[in-house]
Formats: C-alpha cells, structure tokens, sequence
C-alpha cells in the first residue's frame, strides 16, 4: 500500500561517527519536552487525533510538552540515522511496517511492554508481526490501509454490467465488456501499472503461493513454486486482458488516481483513499468493491500496508515515549483513525467497510532483516516487467528472481 | 553601422527563441500553478488556464510556517553569501597575486574538497556539529553551506582576477597605496562581474541546498524553504501538485529578485575591458 | 613574482633601510597567509574531523548494528578489495565517464555559445536571456524533477503530445523510462539544462573582460568572427572556461540528485548506474557505511586521478604571467 519511493535529495552513506565522546546517551534530556516524530499523512489527515492525544499525555505528566515533528517518507531514515549516530534521536518515531525489521535487528529500538497498550491482545496478525522481534515487542501499531477496487458506476452501467464481480473471472469478462464500450485510445478497464508488485503478488497468495519461506534460519525464495507460478501465470492473462498502463510502471507515476480522474480508466486498485483524489468531475459516479478472488466469493488477499510507532533506545525519555504511544493508539484514538478511513489497529473495532473487510484475507512480506534490499533492489518489479514485456516465460522469471531472494535475504 | 544592427535584429531573434526553450520548463511549472485542478490532471495538456485560480497560491501560503521558512532561509543564505564571498575574493586575491609557500597545497585542497562525494559526508558532518551544539540552528547550516561555498568561489574568482593587468595594479601603487589597499581598490571594481556571478552562484546553490538542511534541522520554526517544499511531496499519498508548483514559483522568486539586482553589473557588455583608467 | 614586489618598492618612494626591510618583508610575506586563514580556518573546523572519520569508517566493517552501537570492527583494506572485485563497480565507472563527457561537452559548448551570443544582442534581449538563465538556474532540482516528469509522463505528457502532433512519429503514451538509454537521456538534458546557465554566466562575465579595442581592431583589419574568436577572446577565456570545466566534470561525475529523483529508486538497477547512485545504493540503502566510505575515498581517487594534468595546468596558471 505504501509505495514509498526512497528517494534522498543527496545520498546520505550513514557514517557513523565512533569513539570517545559521541557515545550513545550523550544527548541532553530536552527540559520536559519529548520529541514525537510522525509523518506528514497525520498532518495533513488528522492533526486532531495528533492534538487530542498530546493534551491526554500533558495531563498525565504535568511540566512536558509534546514537540511534534513531521517527516517525509523519502528522508526520515536517513535522518534517523544521523540522530542515532550523533544524538538528539525522538523519543518516538513512526516506521513503515517494511522498514521496522531491519531496524529492529540491529537494535536499534527499545523493548516495550505490550500489555500496557490497549486491545494489545487483539491486535490485528498482520501488523503486529511487523512490530515483533525475536520474541520482544517494539512496534505497536499504529493503523493500516488495505487495497480495494475504485471503480466508476456509470462506465459499469452503460457496459451492462449489472453486478458487480465475485470473482476474478468475472472481473476478467466485466473488463472485456468494459473495454468493449469503446472510451478512447488507452483506455483501460482496469488500470494496474505492469510492475505494480503489491497487486501481482496479491494473485501469488491468492493461488496458496508465496515471496519467501524461512526454515532453520535460512530463507528460500518461493516464487518458482507451482503454486507461485500458477498466481503469476493468472496475473500476466488478467494485465493483459484488463490494463494498458505500461508494462514497466509500477503504480507510482503517474498514480491511478489521476488516470482515473482523465477519465483513462473504469476500475482501479489501490488504498481506499484513492477516492479522495478521483477528481470532481467523478466524485458522483465513483464507488468501492473488494477485489475478489479466483476463488468465487472469496477477497483478493490485500496487502495490509501500515505503520508501526517505536521508541529508539538511544531516547533519553524512553519510558515517557511509551506512555505517549499508548494514548495515541488509545481505543478512543484508534477509532477516530477509523473514521478517516483507516483500517485500525485492532479486530475488536473492524468495521465492515469496504477497506475492512478486504482486510479480512491479507498477506505481508516476509519478515526477514534483508526484506528491504529486496525491495530496494526492484528484484519483485524487474521479474513482472520480464514476464509481461514476454522476455522471459512466467517460470524462468520467476526462477531466476527466487535465486535472487534467496542470496538477498540470506545477506549475501 | 546597418550590418551591426541588422546582425543585431538576428542574433535577438535567436536569444528570443533561446529564452523561450530554456525556460519552457519554467513556464509551464508557473501556468500549471495557476490552473485549476482538472486542468492539471487533463489529459490533454492546457497550454495556458482560461480560467486561473489564485487557490494553489493561497494553500501554499497558509500552510503553517511559510513565512518563518521564507524568514529563515533568507538569513541563511544571506549570511552565507556575504560571508562566502568577502572570504573568498581575499583568498582568491592570495592564490591570483602573490607567490607563497604552500599555495600549490591550498590550490589542491580548494579543488579537492569540490571532488568530495558531498553525499558521504552528511552523517559525519551532522555529528560535529552536535557536538558544538549547531545541531537544530541556523548558525550550523550556515557554517555547513559555507564550507561547501567557499572553495568553488575561492576557484572561480581566481580565475577572474587572473585576468586584471598588472599594469593597472601597479598604476595605483604609485599613488602611494599599500599592495593590499591597492588590490582592492583595483581589483574591486574590475572583478565585480566575477564577484556578481559567484555570488549568485553561491546564493542559488545555498536557497536550493535541501539534504543538509532537512538533516541537521528539526524544529519546525527553524527550516528553510527547500524543506518546506519536500513536505508536499514527502507524504505516500496524495501529492497536491498544485500547490506544489505554487510553492515552487514562490521559492524561485527571491532569487529572481536578487538577479535584478546584481545584473546590471554583469551587463557590461560594450563598455566591458573599459578600465580606460 | 618577487620581481614585481621589488618594482613595486622601487616604483614607490625612496629605498627602505635595511632593518624596516625585513620587517616590512615579513609583514608584507604574511600578508597572503592572512588573506587564506578564514578560508582555511573555517573549512577545517567543519570538515576536518567528517574527513577523518570517512576514511576511519573505509577501513572498518560498519552498518546499521555498528552505527547504533558507535564501535565498528576493523577490516584493513577488505571493503576497497570488495568493490574493486565487484563488475558492477567497473561497468559503473564507465557508464559514468561516457555520461560525463557527454554532459560537459553540451554544458560547455552550448554555455559558450550562448555567452558569445549574450555579447551581440540588444540590451533588452541580452536582459531577457540572462533573467531567463537566471530562473532556470533558480529552479530548485527538486521541482525541476518533477516538472521534468510531468513533461515526460506517459498519461498525459506534454512532451509526447507536441511530438505527436509535430508527426515526429506516434509518440501516444510512449514510456520515456523504458530503457537505460532513455532514462540516461533525459537525465542529461535535466542536468545540462540545469547546468547551463552558470556556464554561461560565467562566460559571459569573462567575455567584459575582453577589451574592446582589440576585437574592433581585429574587425577593422578584416579578420572572421572565427579567427577573432580564437586569437583575441578565446586566449582570455581560457581561464574561466578551464575552470567551469574542472567543475563541471566534477559535478556531473558525482551527480547524483538529478537521475536518483528522475528515474527513481522503482526503475533503477545495476544497468543504469551511474557513480554517484552506486555509492547511494551500496552504502546507504544497504546501509553498508564502511563499504560507502570506501567508495567515497575511490570516487574522491578517480576524479583527482583523471584531473591531474589539468590541475597541474591550472596550479601552475597565474606562473609567470
């Protein structure tokens, strides 16, 4: 869901600076002011829950106040990097659930006491793996995003397509009808970039396949499993007959959203917010449905992207952090996130929205340290382009990119 | 006198159509600014809005702290320039006049230092600055742009002082001026479009600067424009594009501003060499 | 140089007695110690020690675990014998020497142009063209990317529709980032377009410099603007343009802003590298500092190396003249 581009103005080759002075805790505890570290989506999504969860923590502890520092998705690791190498690091820092892993192997936060956090035993499977290491806590999570179809009522109307589809085949005829109708040159009926790997591997769990299995403390990629395989072939038949995005995108430039908004696509797959961006003229006609399976009446697995909130363990007020991350994943702080579409993080307060209830079958990465260099190393994107451009057959990709996996994630 | 103003009327239409390919991109960030949202996103491109909209402006604005960052970034690069450039036309004045042990060695570093990756340097940087208490302040970024300012101006000046004619140096000498005064008082006037160009070099490649800023800055009320501007993009979700590129036509103004104020000292153009002293 | 000291002396008033002489020698020898001491004063406070430690950190195992812990393991020479073993390092080093030479042959040459073109316009267009190089130049590379990208998209690019419709050929929807060759190609034209103006400045500010009697001399006598050029401006030019190239292929050697941010971290691979990105993606992304490092000191190594003789030259320019 979260397709982060990291991108770094400048590169920043993290030299961490050694010896005699620069020693961890070196930082002067900031007079009663602890520093929260979120990303720009809260500001400019719900700075009240921001605000609301600040005056709760300023009556809890009376003298500190909260300094709120917002982050780009692009830079704030490599700032955080700095801060863990040369001090003044936040007391609290929120992490992609991608990011956490490696971070959290290399020690780089403080364990946390998962029972002091509300609904912590109900805690959604999927984001709480992510916070987890080596049998101790360190991310709670914060709230998550599934992916679900946006689709225009009245292209679906005017192509005859009375209900709407339970399962992937027919989501294929709908396509076909849709395209049928004739709206333009380039026109897709559902716009899916080609390397847009968060909804290709989606097929992959769908047909019971998977990225990667770990077993006695190796990984193995799995892709060039059968099953695997059968979920890629399925992917590459429906791209071709549903999407004429470029075979080469990745779902990120241009986004679906403004494709969707010229009015060069019917149906689009991404994060329920996407409706936020449809555009005016489409703002009416524009509804959501749960991407179906190959399996009739069954969900397409969404991949349940989300962000976790940690504690680094070079803060000087560690403690303080925690009780500031306990009011602001509070139950009544989790469900305001509900309602701006968030998926919370908790199953004691899923609704049943269409962004929910995609939920309810999800997949995640694998949880290994060196998952990030695999997706750094656009090892996922480069075998789809292979497969959909026709330069190599589904198997040979697919194999050649679980080679890949495999010395990847073994820290090769 | 014809030939010369008919070549002149050519070569005008040449820069004219120069001036419109080069600042295309340009163009087209400032009218996009100013179109309403289903113009940006149309599939067909709008050359210019029939119906623009002040709106992006407005956003970009009222976004907390603009005009803190404006304020910030101006006392940044600002004192940076100054400082940069008085420091450099001495040290350039050093490496172009005088003959002293070690210059072959301050040549060599003035050079070095620009063939630094700038990138592996960031983590270090940070770190030493911390550890004077720079960290978090405007001063720190000051003293970090400096460095990076100062051995490409050093190195360019250089170049344009090489050029000023002894003869001239040594006319204002037998008015009885000491070596140094005379260099300034020469030299000054002589290497202004040296000095205008490094300047806005410098200027433009501080108000621009975005990686170290964004590291070594942290509180709200002390960032710069640059890391202003990264905030509409830094977000996974929607990029406001418009007030993106309203945000963008805002930051290249003060630059703008500083040009017309400087260039009449580049145009010298027919009176140029003109020191008929 | 000492020579002109003593015409200077002489030009001046009667001989100093010998004691006066050595004093004033000496104050008059610091003088050009005292004009460099801010400079290098100010430059080794901030990057003494970020020197250091960069080299410290080339010769040590250091990543994300030994950064939080600030104590790496040292590993002699192991990370440079890495990346000298590694082919990508080597086909990188030439993707980027064959992109550089490019780049500042279009920054230079076009740089000059348009500065000889700025000396023969009107006033109002010389105005124009410069206020217009100055913009560019203001663009922060930031924005310039994502205006670049917007122009280049494959939905709704203005770039395909004019070529389209100028029957250049069926540019619809035609994906500019498809291969390395066009990804490298736009790059270029973002880093030359963003380049150019201060050439041209430069340039151009060298070229007052040029007196004017002796280029309508020339003229007079009948000489071609091309025999002018070379006999009269260029030997003038010669500094400034030695120096705005030594600077440009510094830059573009290491650049790194322009194609990270234009081709992005989705679409680049070892295919398209180019120094400056490897050194990102080795060291930071893969959170590999010392190995970084290491790659920073041999960047630093190469540049120095292909640029010696010409340093030597420019060391040695202002000798004797």
């Amino acid at each position: 869901m979260r397709s982060r581009v990291f991108v770094a103005a400048i590169a920043a080759v993290a030299l961490g600076v050694v010896a005699a002075t620069a020693s961890a805790g070196q930082q002067r505890a900031q007079a009663n002011k602890l520093t929260v570290w979120l990303q720009v989506d809260a500001q400019s999504g719900w700075p009240e829950i921001v605000a609301a969860a600040n005056t709760q923590f300023q009556q809890d502890h009376p003298g500190w106040s909260v300094d709120v520092q917002y982050q780009n998705w692009t830079d704030h690791l490599q700032k955080f990097d700095a801060t863990l190498a040369g001090g003044n690091s936040p007391d609290v820092i929120e992490m992609g659930n991608t990011e956490m892993t490696k971070y959290m192997a290399a020690g780089a936060f403080a364990p946390l006491d998962k029972t002091t956090f509300d609904n912590s035993a109900k805690w959604l499977a999927g984001l709480a793996k992510s916070g987890n290491y080596g049998g101790k806590t360190y991310g709670v999570p914060y709230y998550a995003g599934s992916r679900v179809a946006t689709y225009r009522t009245d292209l679906f109307a005017k192509a005859g397509i009375k209900k709407l589809p339970t399962s992937l085949a027919e989501l294929t005829t709908a396509a076909k009808k849709l395209m049928a109708t004739g709206n333009g040159k380039g026109f897709s009926p559902v716009y899916v970039g080609g390397e847009d790997w968060y909804v290709a591997m989606a097929f992959v769990y769908d047909y019971g396949g998977t990225i990667a299995r770990t077993q006695g403390g190796r990984w193995y990629g799995a892709l060039d499993s059968p099953r695997a395989i059968k979920g890629l072939t399925a992917y590459k038949n429906f791209f071709l007959a549903a999407s004429r995005a470029s075979k080469t995108n990745d779902g990120t430039k241009p986004n679906p959203y403004d494709v969707y908004a010229q009015g060069s696509a019917a149906v689009i797959v991404g994060p329920s917010w996407y409706s936020c961006c449809v555009g005016a003229k489409y703002k009416t006609t524009t509804a959501q449905f749960v991407l179906p399976s190959h399996i009739k009446g069954q969900s397409m697995p969404g991949f349940l992207g989300g962000s976790d909130l940690a504690v680094p363990v070079t803060s000087a007020n560690k403690s303080l952090g925690a009780d500031w991350i306990k009011d602001f994943t509070s139950t009544s702080s989790e469900k305001a996130l509900r309602a701006k579409g968030n998926i919370p993080n908790t199953t004691a307060l899923l609704g049943s929205s269409i962004n929910e209830r995609a939920a309810a079958r999800s997949w995640f990465v694998p949880t290994a340290k060196h998952w990030v260099d695999v997706e750094n190393g656009n090892i996922l994107k480069n075998m789809l382009g292979q497969i959909l451009t026709g330069k190599l057959t589904v198997k040979q990709a697919a194999s050649s990119a679980s080679d890949n996996i495999t010395s990847v994630l073994n820290g090769a | 006198m014809n030939r010369r103003r008919t070549a002149s009327a050519g070569w005008n239409a040449v820069a004219v159509v120069l001036f419109v390919v080069m600042v295309f991109p340009v163009f087209w960030m400032i009218s996009t600014a100013f179109k309403p949202d289903d113009q940006i996103i149309g599939a067909n491109p709008t050359w210019f809005s029939l119906h623009p909209t002040l709106a992006h402006f407005r956003a970009a604005i009222h976004t907390p702290f603009f005009w803190t960052d404006v304020k910030n970034s101006l006392i940044i690069v600002c004192t940076t320039v100054a400082i940069s450039i008085a420091l450099a036309f001495l040290a350039a004045i050093a490496l172009a006049k005088y003959r002293f042990t070690g210059r072959k060695l301050f040549i060599v570093l003035m050079i070095g230092i620009q063939m630094l990756p700038q990138a592996g340097l960031i983590i270090p940087l940070y770190v030493v600055l911390a550890r004077y208490h720079q960290v978090n302040a405007l001063t720190g970024v000051i003293l970090t742009y400096m460095t990076f300012a100062l051995p490409f101006s050093v190195w360019t000046l250089r170049g344009f002082i090489i050029n000023i004619p002894r003869e001239l140096e040594e006319a204002a000498m037998v008015d009885g001026n000491s070596r140094l005064g005379a260099f300034v008082k020469i030299l000054l006037p002589l290497a202004a479009p040296g000095l205008v160009a490094t300047s806005v070099f410098a200027f433009i490649t501080s108000w621009n600067e975005y990686i170290f800023a964004r590291v070594l800055l942290n509180d709200q009320g002390k960032q710069t424009l640059t890391v202003w501007l990264s905030s509409f993009l830094g977000s996974s979700r929607h990029t406001d594009w418009g007030a993106l590129l309203a945000g963008s036509t805002l930051t290249a103004i003060p630059v703008l501003v500083f040009f017309l104020l400087v260039q009449r000292k580049i145009a010298f153009g027919l009176t140029a060499g003109a020191v008929k002293a | 140089m000492a020579q002109a000291e003593g015409t200077a002396v002489a030009a001046g008033a009667s001989w100093p007695r010998r004691r006066r002489l050595s004093r004033d020698r000496i104050l008059r020898g610091s003088v050009p110690y005292v004009l460099i001491l801010p400079v290098v004063a100010a430059i080794g406070a901030i990057l003494g020690y970020p020197l250091y430690s960069l080299v410290r950190l080339s010769l040590q195992h250091y990543g994300l675990f030994e950064l939080i812990r600030h104590q790496g393991q040292w590993v002699g020479l192991d990370n440079f014998a890495s990346v000298l073993r590694d082919p990508v390092f080597w086909h990188t080093l030439i993707r980027t020497v064959v992109f550089t030479a490019v780049n500042v042959a279009l920054t230079i040459g076009l740089g000059t142009l348009i500065a000889l073109l700025l000396t023969r316009v009107s006033a109002w267009a010389r105005v124009l063209l410069t206020g217009g190089l100055v913009l560019v130049w203001a663009t922060p590379v930031v924005v310039a990317v994502q205006i670049w990208y917007w122009m280049t998209n494959y939905q709704n690019g203005v770039l395909n529709f004019v070529l389209t419709r100028l029957r250049i050929g069926d540019f619809f929807q035609h994906d500019w980032y498809a291969t390395t060759f066009s990804q490298l190609g736009l790059t270029t034209t973002l880093v030359v377009w963003g380049a150019l103006p201060f050439v041209a400045i430069s340039v151009y500010a060298s070229l007052s410099q040029v007196p004017h009697e002796l280029v309508e001399a020339a003229e007079i006598d009948g000489a071609r603007p091309w025999r002018i050029f070379m006999d009269v401006t260029l030997p003038i030019l010669r500094p400034i343009l030695r120096i705005v190239t030594s600077l440009s292929s510094i830059w573009d050697f290491g650049v790194f802003t322009q194609p990270f941010l234009l081709i992005t971290q989705s679409h680049i691979h070892p295919g398209n590298y180019l120094m400056g990105i490897y050194l990102f993606e080795e060291g930071y992304v893969k959170t590999d500092f010392g190995r970084g490092a290491a790659i920073s000191l041999l960047m630093l190594l190469m540049v120095a190396a292909m640029s010696v003789f010409y340093v030597r030259k420019m060391v040695r320019m202002g000798d004797g003249e």
